[in-house]
C-alpha cells in the first residue's frame, strides 16, 4: 500500500519539495543571469541589502555567472518527479555548483583575511579586522547557501535508500 | 595432466557457485552523478565549475594569501634591505649578480640571484606549484579526472591525441618537466610528439602564472585566451601533417571517493619536492647566468641583432628584446622583466604570450633530450615555425583590432 501511495506521489510532476527546488533553481538561475549583465556593463553594479554583485571581473562574475546559470538550469530540470533517483541527481549536481562559488567565494575573502595588508606594519590581522573582511554584503551564492541545504535532505533520502 | 573441455567447465562452474554472488543491481545517487559528470550536456557544464574552483583556489590561496599577504611584505621589507645594507661595493660585479640593482625598491625590480632568484622560487613559485598540485592530487583521488578524461576525448581527438592527454596538459600548467615524463602515457610516437610539443609551446607553467598573476592580473585572461586558441590551431596543424595512428583507448572509470589523507599528503610531498629538486636550481642558476650575460654584453647583441624582427614582427618595444632573449632561461624571470618596462595593454599581452610560447625553459629542455633528441630537434623546428607564425598572427589581430 505505502509503495503505491510512493508511486502515485513519484508520477505527480512536481511536489512541494519539487516546488521548493523549482524556486530555487529560478532564483539561482536569475542570479547567474544578472552576474553575466552585470559584468558586461548593463548596470555598473547591483548592491541590495546585503547582496552585491560587484561585476567588476571577467572571472568571477561571467565564468562564475556561468556556473550559476548551469546550476539554476540544472535544479529546474531535476525539480520535476524530484524524489526519483535521476532527478535528485540533477538538483544535487545543481546545489553542487552553487556550493563551489560560494566555497570559493568565502574562501577568497578567507585568503583575504588573514594577512594584515599592505599598509600595516603586522604580518598577520588583527581579529577585529579579521572578522570585518566577513561582514556583509554577500555574493548572491554566499546567499543561496542556506537555501540549498534543503539538499542534504535529497542526499540522505537516497543514501536511506541505498542502505 | 590434461583436462578435457567437460572437466574444464565444470570446474569453472564449481569456482563461478563458490565465489560469484547473484543480486538485483541498485543503482545508487553517487553513481547517476558519475553519469552526469561524463556526459557531455551536464559533464562540461562540470568541468567549467571545476576549472573555476581550481583556478579561483590557485589565485587566492598562492596570490592574495602567501604572495601578496606575506612573501613581498617579508622579502621587500626586510630580506632586500637587509642584503642591500651588508653586502659590501654595490658598484661591483659581484653585488651586481647576487644582489642585483642597488636602487631596486622591490626584489621584481632586483634581479640578483639572492634576492630576484629567492623571490621568484621560494615566495611566488612554490606556493603557486604547492596549492595547483594539491588541486590536482584531489582532483585525481576523488574519481573525478578520469571522468574529465573522458568528457575531453573527443576535442583532444581532433589534435590527434585521446582524454588522458588532459593529465600531461594539467600537470604542464604545474610544472612542464614531470608533465613531458606523462606523454608516456599516450601509446603512439605521433600522440607523445604532439604533446611535448604542445606542451613546450602553449602551456605556461605555475611560475609562468604565478608571475603573470602577480603582474598581470588583468591581461591574463586575455593572455590564456591567445594560448587556448594557439593550442587548438597548431595541435589541429600538428595531427594533419604528422603521420602516424591516433588509437582510441578504453578508460575504467572508478566510482567517486573522498581521496584519503594520508595518500593526499604523500603525493603532494613527492610532488613538491620533486619540484624543488629539479626546478628550484635552475630559477637561480637561470638568474645567475642571465645576470653573467648582461654583464658579458651577450644579451644586448642579441637584442640589437633580433631587434628589427621583434619591433617590425611581433610589434613589440624594443626594450623587450633584452628579457625576451633572457627567456630562454628563465620565463617567469623574463615576466618580471617585461612588468617594468612602460607598454600598452596589447604590447603587454604580445610580449607575455611570446614569452611563453618562445623555447621552453632548461629544466623542460633537459627532460625532452631524455626523451629523444631526434623528437626534441623536430619540436624546436616546429617551435620556430609557430613562434613566428602566432606571434606575427597576434601582431595583425592587434592591427586589425587598433590596438598594436
Amino acid at each position: 500500500m505505502e509503495h503505491v501511495d510512493m508511486k502515485q506521489e513519484n508520477d505527480r510532476k512536481i511536489t512541494p519539495l519539487g516546488f521548493y527546488f523549482a524556486l530555487l533553481g529560478l532564483a539561482t538561475l536569475l542570479f547567474g543571469m544578472a552576474d553575466i549583465l552585470v559584468w558586461a556593463g548593463i548596470r555598473p553594479g547591483i548592491e541590495v541589502g546585503i547582496l552585491e554583485i560587484a561585476g567588476d571581473d571577467f572571472f568571477r562574475w561571467a565564468w562564475g555567472g556561468f556556473v550559476m546559470v548551469c546550476a539554476g538550469i540544472f535544479m529546474l530540470a531535476g525539480s520535476a518527479r524530484v524524489e526519483t533517483l535521476q532527478q535528485s541527481a540533477k538538483v544535487v549536481l545543481g546545489g553542487v555548483l552553487v556550493w563551489v562559488i560560494a566555497g570559493t567565494d568565502i574562501f577568497a575573502r578567507l585568503c583575504v583575511a588573514i594577512p594584515a595588508g599592505e599598509a600595516s606594519p603586522a604580518f598577520l590581522n588583527s581579529c577585529s579586522g579579521f572578522l570585518t573582511e566577513f561582514a556583509p554584503p554577500y555574493t548572491p551564492a554566499m546567499l543561496l547557501i542556506p537555501f540549498t541545504l534543503g539538499i542534504v535532505y535529497l542526499i540522505r533520502m537516497h543514501a536511506n535508500d541505498d542502505s | 595432466m590434461v583436462f578435457s573441455s567437460d572437466a574444464r567447465w565444470e570446474m569453472v562452474d564449481e569456482i563461478t557457485r563458490q565465489t560469484v554472488t547473484y543480486g538485483t543491481y541498485k543503482q545508487t545517487l553517487g553513481a547517476v552523478l558519475g553519469d552526469l559528470t561524463v556526459k557531455p550536456l551536464t559533464g562540461i557544464p562540470v568541468a567549467v565549475a571545476a576549472l573555476y574552483a581550481f583556478w579561483s583556489v590557485f589565485t587566492s590561496f598562492a596570490g592574495e594569501l602567501v604572495t601578496d599577504g606575506f612573501m613581498v611584505k617579508f622579502f621587500d621589507g626586510l630580506w632586500l634591505p637587509w642584503f642591500q645594507a651588508i653586502w659590501p661595493d654595490p658598484g661591483s660585479w659581484h653585488y651586481f649578480l647576487f644582489i642585483g640593482n642597488p636602487a631596486a625598491d622591490t626584489c621584481f625590480e632586483a634581479f640578483g640571484m639572492l634576492t630576484s632568484g629567492l623571490f621568484v622560487s621560494v615566495g611566488v613559485v612554490l606556493p603557486a606549484v604547492f596549492v595547483f598540485y594539491l588541486m590536482m592530487t584531489l582532483l585525481e583521488d576523488s574519481g573525478y579526472l578520469p571522468r574529465l578524461a573522458v568528457l575531453m576525448d573527443t576535442v583532444l581527438h581532433r589534435i590527434g591525441l585521446h582524454g588522458y592527454a588532459i593529465v600531461p596538459i594539467i600537470l604542464g600548467l604545474g610544472c612542464n618537466v614531470p608533465a613531458v615524463t606523462a606523454t608516456r602515457i599516450l601509446e603512439t610516437k605521433k600522440q607523445r610528439f604532439i604533446m611535448m610539443t604542445l606542451l613546450a609551446i602553449f602551456i605556461p607553467c605555475g611560475a609562468q602564472l604565478g608571475i603573470m598573476m602577480s603582474i598581470i592580473p588583468d591581461l591574463i585572461g586575455v593572455v590564456i585566451l591567445c594560448l587556448i586558441i594557439g593550442f587548438g590551431i597548431f595541435g589541429f596543424v600538428l595531427n594533419k601533417i604528422i603521420p602516424g595512428e591516433n588509437p582510441e583507448i578504453l578508460v575504467d572509470v572508478p566510482p567517486y571517493n573522498w581521496p584519503v589523507k594520508e595518500y593526499v599528503i604523500k603525493k603532494l610531498w613527492n610532488r613538491t619536492k620533486g619540484f624543488l629538486k629539479e626546478a628550484v636550481p635552475f630559477v637561480l642558476l637561470g638568474i645567475l647566468l642571465v645576470n653573467l650575460l648582461y654583464l658579458g654584453g651577450v644579451i644586448q647583441g642579441l637584442a640589437n641583432l633580433f631587434e628589427p624582427v621583434f619591433v617590425t614582427w611581433f610589434g613589440v618595444p624594443k626594450e623587450t628584446v633584452g628579457p625576451l632573449i633572457a627567456a630562454f632561461l628563465r620565463k617567469d624571470l623574463a615576466i618580471a622583466q617585461l612588468s617594468i618596462i612602460p607598454m600598452t595593454a596589447y604590447q603587454m599581452v604580445a610580449s607575455v604570450v611570446l614569452v611563453t610560447i618562445y623555447f621552453p625553459c632548461v629544466a623542460t629542455f633537459v627532460v625532452m633530450l631524455r626523451e629523444g633528441w631526434k623528437e626534441l630537434i623536430a619540436a624546436i623546428a616546429v617551435l620556430f615555425v609557430v613562434v613566428f607564425i602566432y606571434g606575427g598572427l597576434i601582431h595583425a589581430v592587434g592591427i586589425l583590432l587598433g590596438v598594436a
